[in-house]
């Protein structure tokens, strides 16, 4: 192995998922169970839950910067998704274009 | 009811799966995706198919392949929903104008970008081999590819990046 | 208490949906779908959203810019394991009111092949667009989007190249193509 494929073991080397990522699949799972036929309803981020009790016992101003967020990336999300359909349709109808 | 007593006769347990394997699976999903948080709904969702396809899984190995192959195929999917930039070939890469002499320290996060802009199949078998450090016959069977083709991905990757780091004064020692 | 906690539900919702501009009546399809995205978000919401939004960042200016003057988005997708989950009827409890006066449908496509379709529609109010719908239909997967407000299609056809939005071939306002 070459010095470049030496670097690039260093830098491609696992990473650990934050502390509480453990605790968050047992809760999906547990909520996967409960549910039973394995719908997934997803209206905001998973980090939410735990996030959301970790800053309200922060304080206010943190709670409501976590709001942002989370406000923030619903509509991300929505645009993405919107941005994705007309991208699909206009694609579709300059295929179908003689 | 059927999962948990498979469970029970193969002695794996899901939870000890998610603790000896969150790191390999999350950081599958990173170094390919190169965004921390769709990493983490990324290996969440994994885990996830995991605990419900706890029934098929026969052994620890098996456990590990199975982690390996649906972390590549969902970070792959998540990669082409995001779409939130184009796809960068390799060769399009901004370059500085002026070739720098002096060695940069930060070689690890340069190797780390570079490799995210490679299109998405080397890109997957750049980080299987360099994290998971696997031979090109493990990938070809994770990725369901011929080993000729995993071995053309590494071999024109690697000549890629070395183009360009040697452009950025960055070469072997 | 109950019936008092029903009403005051009752009401969050009539307020978080006031700006949406048709209803999809699709909740019974969420019983069939291996995954749901469902968001809304109302004029409140993205008001406060955009605050958060990073104007260094090309995809959340142009998304900053594009909210504003909105008074919704409302998205709803579904993702089905097999084929007919949903059917002609469901979409066409949505198309109905988008055959209202106030919509001209501007883009269609509809492959046999793939059994999928689309559609996007604007409403005009006073000669301007104030709503966007879109309905996306495939084997297993369906997508209804309205943007409520005052949408600046330019703005909206800006995206491109952020998302990949695409540059709409679209009709002046006052001069729509009806639907059949």
């Amino acid at each position: 192995m070459d010095w470049l494929e030496e670097e690039l073991r260093q830098a491609l080397e696992r990473k650990d998922p934050p502390p509480d990522f453990a605790a968050r699949v047992a809760h999906a799972t547990r909520v996967d169970s409960a549910a039973g036929s394995g719908r997934v309803v997803r209206v905001w981020p998973r980090w939410l839950p735990v996030a959301a009790a970790v800053l309200l016992m922060a304080g206010g101003a943190a709670y409501r910067e976590h709001r942002g967020r989370v406000a923030k990336e619903r509509v991300m999300v929505a645009m993405r998704i919107t941005a994705d359909q007309l991208n699909h349709i206009q694609a579709r109808v300059r295929e179908a274009k003689p | 009811m059927i999962g948990l007593e498979r469970e029970e006769q193969t002695g794996i347990d899901f939870a000890d799966l998610v603790r000896e394997h969150q790191s390999m699976v999350f950081s599958l999903s990173y170094h390919f995706l190169h965004d921390r948080e769709l990493a983490e709904e990324v290996a969440q969702e994994v885990f996830l198919g995991l605990h419900r396809h706890m029934g098929d899984i026969k052994s620890g190995e098996h456990a590990v392949f199975w982690l390996r192959k649906v972390a590549a195929q969902r970070s792959i999917d998540a990669a082409r929903r995001r779409k939130r930039r184009p796809q960068v070939a390799l060769e399009e890469v901004a370059e500085p104008a002026a070739r720098a002499a002096v060695y940069d320290p930060l070689l690890g996060e340069l190797l780390r970008r570079l490799v995210g802009t490679l299109p998405e199949t080397p890109r997957m078998v750049m980080v299987m081999r360099y994290q998971e450090d696997l031979a090109p016959a493990e990938i070809a069977a994770l990725l369901e590819m011929p080993i000729a083709t995993v071995k053309s991905h590494l071999q024109r990757s690697l000549a890629l990046l070395r183009e360009k780091l040697e452009r950025r004064g960055v070469g072997g020692y | 208490m109950k019936p008092i906690r029903s009403m005051l539900l009752a009401a969050a919702l009539a307020w978080l949906l006031a700006a949406q501009q048709f209803k999809f009546n699709l909740e019974h399809l969420e019983a069939k779908s291996s995954d749901t995205v469902d968001i809304s978000l109302n004029s409140s919401t993205l008001q406060f959203a955009a605050k958060f939004l990073d104007s260094k960042d090309p995809d959340e200016a142009e998304v900053k810019k594009l909210i504003n003057g909105l008074e919704g988005i409302y998205v709803k997708t579904f993702s089905f394991k097999s084929e007919a989950a949903y059917s002609i009827a469901d979409i066409e409890g949505v198309r109905k009111q988008l055959r209202a006066p106030e919509w001209s449908r501007i883009v269609r496509f509809k492959s046999a092949e793939d059994g999928e379709s689309a559609e996007v529609y604007v409403r005009n109010a006073d000669k301007r667009i104030s709503g966007v719908a879109i309905i996306a239909a495939g084997p297993k997967q369906l997508t209804v989007v309205n943007i409520a407000g005052s949408v600046d299609l330019d703005s909206l056809s800006d995206l491109s190249g952020h998302f990949g939005l695409p540059k709409l071939d679209t009709v002046q306002p006052g001069k729509p193509k009806k639907p059949e």
